[in-house]
Order: C-alpha cells, then sequence, then structure tokens
C-alpha cells in the first residue's frame, strides 16, 4: 500500500512565519536592562508610575499597518490594572452579561451568523476602548471609559431586541417581540416614541447597522457604501446615506417591527435613503418631515403638528393609546440627564478638570441625546458624577499637557472618531466640546401637553447636522460664541467632503477665521469612509498645521507617522 | 486512640489546605493567562487574523435575497 505523500513545508518558509508572527510581538534586544542605580530608580518609578508622557514612545506599541499592539500599554500600576480589571475584564464580562439578560447567547449566536455588521463590528470591541482611551491616566481614563461601557451596554440592547424581534431569524415569524417593536430611521428622535415605551420597544434602523459600526470597525460600512454603488448610484452623495440604504441592497436589516417612521432628517440625503428604504421594506411607513429653515415661529407650529400626526398614526398602527404620563415621565428622566450634561459642560469650560476625552465626549453625547433615555445612562451619569466632583474638589488637572483647548465643528469622521485621542498624546490639543454635543441644548417641559409637542418639535430639530450643519448660517456661526464659552483657542474644522451643505460655507469660515485671527485645521474625510481621506491623511494635515503654522514640537514623536490602514 | 484521632483531624486540615492551595494555583494560573491576553492583545490579533477573515469569507458567501426582484410599487 502506498502511504499518501505528506508535503511538509520547506524550513524557509517556517523561518519566514515564524519571522512574521515575531513582529507581532515587543522585539525583546529592545528591552534596555538599567546600567546604574540612577537608571534602576527609574526604571522602577516607570514601572510603578508609567512614563512621562514625553517618553511613552505610543507609536512603537503598534503593530505595522494593524493597528493591534504589540503589547499594551504600561500605564503604571495602578491604572494598567485598573485598565485590566475595570475596562478589559469587567466589559467583557458585562458584554456577556448583557446579552443574557437581553435575550440569550442562542438568539445572539444566530444575529451574529447571519449579519455582517454584527458579526464583523462587535467582537472587537474592546479595542474601540483601546484606540479611544490610549494615554489616559487616572480619573480621564476612569471617566471616560465608563461612557464606552454605557454606549456598548445601548448597543447590545438594541442588536439584542432586533434579533428578538427578527422574522428572518424565526424562519418569517411574525412574533410576540415583532407586534411590540416600532422601527424608524436613526434620525428620528427616540423620544417621539415615549408615550408607548411601557408596552413598545422602539429601534432606530441604522443606529446599530450603521452608525456605531464605523467608530468600532470601520471595514463592514464599505460593503454597504459598495453595494448601493452597485445598483448604479454615483460616489459623491453623502456616504451615511448611501451606506443606510446599502444595508438594505445587501439585504441586511432584520425584519423586526410592522411599521416604521422615516424623516427628512438630518438632509435631503436621508430623503432619497428612505425611498429605497420604503421600497425594500414595504410595510406602513410615516414620514415625519423636519423643516430645515427653523426658526419661523410659524414653521415650529406645522413641526409640532407632525408629531400629532405620528402619534395618531402609531395609535392606528398599534392599537395602543397615547399615554401623557408616560411621555412626562421619560422626558423627565431625560431632562435630569440634560441638567447633568450642563454641569459637565461648567466644569470643561472653566476649570481644566474635566475629565471626559473629546471621544467620550462627542460619541455617548450624540448616542443618549438622539436614542433616548435608558437606564445605563443615568447609572453612568451617578459614576462619573462621583470623578467630575473629585476632580473639582481636588482640583485634579485632568490633562495636563494641554497646550491647546480645541473645539471641534461641523460633521465628524465616524471612522476616526478617536483622532482627538492622539491629537492630544502627540500634540496636547485637548478636544474640550464639539458641535454634536451641543446640539440638543434644552431641556423639555412637561407641564401641558401643548408646551411638550412645541418644545418636542424644537428638540427634533436640533438634531444632530440639522440645527447647525444645514440649520442656517447664523447657526452654523454659533461657533463662535461657544469657543468663548469654552475657552478655546483652535478649532478643529471637519470638512465632510460629500457634505453639501457644508461644502457650502468653506469660504464664509476661511474669511471668518482670518478676520477674526483664529488658528483652525481643516479636516477633510467622508464620514463613514476611510478610503477617500485615510486616518493617516488626517494625521498628516495636523501634524504639518502644528509643525509649520504653529510652530511647535510633538510630545510624542513616535505618533507623528505610522501606517494603520487596516486597523478596525 | 487518641493520637490516631488526632491524624485523622489534621489530615483533614491538610486536605482543605491542599484543596484551598489548589484552588489558589488555580485562580492564579487563569489570572496570569487572562492578563498575558490582555497585555500582548492575544484578544485582538486573535480576531483580527483568525475571527474577522473566518466570519467574512461566511458572509461573502451568504445567499442573499435580491431586492432587485420587489417591483417598486407606489400605490400602497
Ligand atoms: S453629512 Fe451632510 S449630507 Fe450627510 S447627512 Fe449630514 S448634513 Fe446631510
Amino acid at each position: 500500500m502506498k502511504m499518501p505523500e505528506i508535503k511538509l513545508p520547506k524550513p524557509s518558509a517556517i523561518t519566514a512565519k515564524l519571522k512574521e508572527a515575531a513582529k507581532l510581538f515587543p522585539d525583546p534586544r529592545d528591552v534596555k536592562l538599567p546600567k546604574n542605580g540612577e537608571e534602576l530608580k527609574k526604571a522602577a518609578h516607570d514601572f510603578w508610575y508609567g512614563k512621562p508622557h514625553e517618553e511613552r514612545r505610543l507609536g512603537d506599541l503598534y503593530v505595522d499597518k494593524t493597528g493591534l499592539y504589540k503589547h499594551r500599554e504600561w500605564r503604571g500600576v495602578k491604572d494598567t490594572f485598573y485598565y485590566f480589571h475595570m475596562i478589559w475584564l469587567y466589559n467583557y464580562a458585562n458584554m456577556v452579561a448583557d446579552i443574557m439578560k437581553f435575550g440569550g447567547l442562542g438568539i445572539f449566536a444566530k444575529g451574529l451568523w447571519r449579519y455582517r455588521w454584527m458579526g464583523q463590528t462587535y467582537l472587537p470591541v474592546l479595542h474601540w476602548f483601546d484606540r479611544g482611551l490610549e494615554g489616559m491616566r487616572g480619573e480621564a481614563l476612569r471617566a471616560s471609559a465608563w461612557h464606552y461601557r454605557a454606549m456598548v451596554c445601548v448597543s447590545i440592547n438594541q442588536f439584542m431586541n432586533m434579533f428578538k424581534a427578527d422574522a428572518k431569524l424565526h424562519n418569517g415569524a411574525h412574533n410576540e417581540a415583532w407586534k411590540h417593536s416600532m422601527a424608524h430611521k436613526e434620525t428620528v428622535w427616540g423620544g417621539v416614541f415615549y408615550p408607548w415605551s411601557d408596552q413598545y420597544t422602539n429601534i432606530p434602523m441604522e443606529m446599530i447597522p450603521y452608525f456605531v459600526t464605523c467608530h468600532v470597525n470601520n471595514h463592514t460600512v464599505l460593503n454597504y457604501i459598495d453595494a448601493v454603488q452597485s445598483l448604479g448610484l454615483p460616489g459623491d452623495p453623502c456616504p451615511m446615506c448611501q451606506a443606510e440604504a446599502g444595508l438594505f441592497v445587501l439585504d441586511d436589516m432584520p425584519d423586526y417591527a410592522p411599521f416604521v417612521v422615516t424623516t427628512n432628517e438630518a438632509c435631503d440625503g436621508s430623503v432619497a435613503s428612505t425611498a429605497i428604504q420604503d421600497w425594500f421594506l414595504n410595510i406602513p411607513l410615516f414620514a415625519l418631515p423636519q423643516p430645515m429653515q427653523f426658526d419661523d415661529p410659524l414653521v415650529q407650529e406645522h413641526c409640532a403638528n407632525e408629531i400629532r400626526e405620528l402619534w395618531k398614526f402609531i395609535e392606528e398602527q398599534t392599537g395602543a393609546p397615547f399615554n401623557w404620563e408616560q411621555l412626562k415621565k421619560k422626558l423627565e428622566a431625560q431632562n435630569e440627564l440634560q441638567r447633568f450634561e450642563w454641569e459637565k459642560w461648567d466644569v470643561a469650560a472653566k476649570t481644566s478638570s474635566y475629565p471626559i476625552n473629546g471621544v467620550a465626549q462627542a460619541l455617548y453625547r450624540i448616542y443618549q441625546t438622539q436614542y433616548g433615555d435608558h437606564y445605563i445612562w443615568h447609572d453612568t451619569d451617578r459614576r462619573v458624577k462621583k470623578i467630575l466632583y473629585k476632580c473639582v474638589e481636588k482640583k485634579i488637572d485632568t490633562f495636563p499637557k494641554t497646550r491647546h483647548r480645541v473645539i471641534a465643528w461641523s460633521c465628524a469622521p465616524l471612522y476616526y472618531s478617536h483622532w482627538c485621542t492622539w491629537a492630544y498624546n502627540c500634540w496636547g490639543l485637548n478636544t474640550i466640546i464639539n458641535m454634536d454635543s451641543l446640539m440638543f441644548d434644552m431641556e423639555v417641559r412637561t407641564d401641558t401637553l401643548d408646551n411638550c409637542v412645541m418644545d418636542m418639535a424644537r428638540y427634533h430639530e436640533w438634531a444632530p447636522m440639522r440645527r447647525m450643519a444645514v440649520g442656517g448660517l447664523h447657526h452654523i456661526f454659533e461657533l463662535w460664541d461657544y469657543m468663548e464659552r469654552f475657552n478655546c483657542d483652535m478649532v478643529m474644522m471637519y470638512d465632510q467632503l460629500q457634505c453639501k451643505g457644508m461644502q457650502g460655507v468653506v469660504g464664509l469660515f476661511e474669511d471668518e477665521f482670518r478676520k477674526r485671527n483664529i488658528h483652525a485645521i481643516w479636516m477633510p474625510h467622508a464620514l463613514p469612509d476611510k478610503r477617500t481621506v485615510s486616518r493617516s491623511e488626517i494625521r498628516r494635515i495636523i501634524n504639518d498645521y502644528m509643525s509649520t503654522v504653529m510652530k511647535e514640537e510633538p510630545l510624542d514623536p513616535t505618533l507623528l507617522e505610522f501606517d494603520d490602514d487596516m486597523s478596525w | 486512640m487518641r493520637k490516631i484521632r488526632k491524624e485523622k483531624k489534621s489530615c483533614s486540615g491538610c486536605r482543605l489546605l491542599r484543596v484551598l492551595c489548589k484552588l489558589f494555583a488555580f485562580l492564579a494560573a487563569v489570572y496570569g493567562i487572562l492578563f498575558t491576553v490582555f497585555f500582548f492583545d492575544l484578544d485582538g490579533k486573535l480576531l483580527f487574523y483568525v475571527v474577522e477573515p473566518f466570519l467574512v469569507k461566511h458572509y461573502d458567501k451568504m445567499e442573499r435575497r435580491n431586492p432587485l426582484d420587489m417591483p417598486y410599487d407606489i400605490k400602497k
């Protein structure tokens, strides 16, 4: 009998593979042993407290191209073990606990296997923490991480609600969860569904399959953009709306609700994507139009009536009556979140003790205000409040290497929302606040239904991108007031290359920056699509400005240039 | 008799101690492994080089409904 021939790899191939694998880990030859007592003392100090900012060399930690770490950062004993216990272990454990709590492992596994946006995106979620929290220490690390934890919890809650109700995962059956779910565009504020929130669950269609994916793993969204372009759509419309429509083209939207509410928020790009969604969903649809130029009081009245019409539509569809008491209860809970946000802004504006970094501030705030009330926001705010008060009482300088206080303006690059963490580590640019955080700057009155609906209309008009980006010139120029209010000396001006509204005001901004003698860096990007302007290109633009215009030296030169093109 | 009983007693104490030591060693090993995974970003490497490519292959070859087969009906 002839033995089958086994092909062994050549020794040279094995060596090459091993060499490749070795690049994923730190090179032991790079370890410098202390040569004298002085160096030993310094090494012990660095081990215990972590290296001073200028000596960290964070760029050396990356595996080339991937954004992975040869090893995670050593932040000193206290912060490294805080990260290990309270961020890495705690969040992995709580992700499992959340999945169990919101529906169980079985349905989670089914959803993971069925939907690309689920499997490809949410498994590497801890790397999303890593990117946003790089270089953070002490209270800034703690408070920012709690914001991430809240976003993970709400995301799990949402996709588990989708999966529990999804007819595609239940052999086409429309179960009770399906009958008790309400679908809507992610740009419809979750608050308009509060009156039914004790019996029905509202789930935005694209928040989890599109919006959050771009931050966690920016590879996923490219499939959806390409899918819609494969139907013949040219490449230049807003890629957000392209990706939202692409989810439907690839049949990657769960069938989880009997009706849907859409809107023209933030702009006419949403109207276009709604046309495709309407076609492929083929279920009763209510369009909630919101005026672009919303300052006219007559328009306000009209807008409030649209919300009342929506409530009638929901009553018809569900058979459940409008519940004023439930609406009041939820709005009051949401107002409580808003009041704490104002406290946070006060600390951010007037002190150097604000413990939340730019990316945590931006994402948590836009997520919370757009999705609406949820218990985890309250839990998180309670924890953050303790940290915030401690920082203020003890006058802790939370970002001690701040050279410039930055305000970030216009629509942000979703695939590089953590640029501000990099900018602080590399250049001492501390992003204090951003446009998306400032939009829903209001409480909603709950004294009478009329007042309440008028305020809800206003809140809806102040949605992401709508209020400033397409809400009229004097709204986008609110920048100057907020710059002063938050004591900022620099602007990071996002330049969404495919946003026709914002492209129209580039020249006006340039004139104003010159006239007011403001340092502003234009950051070109294409919202979710990293292929148009890469992360390294964004860093190069900031580097150029900081070295040529500001004539400053980087705090950590290893962060100036590195290749992370393939990273999540 | 008394001696024997005494021996037995110390034996069960030893056993308990041994169990506790083993448990401690096991927990310490688990802790050490987890810390190694954390510190050397082994979770990230596994997800990047193994899990994601595997899942992407699966999603790429999945059969999907062609939505263009659906008639576009504006009368509904
Ligand atoms: S980025 Fe611009 S084009 Fe895109 S949705 Fe927002 S406002 Fe519209």
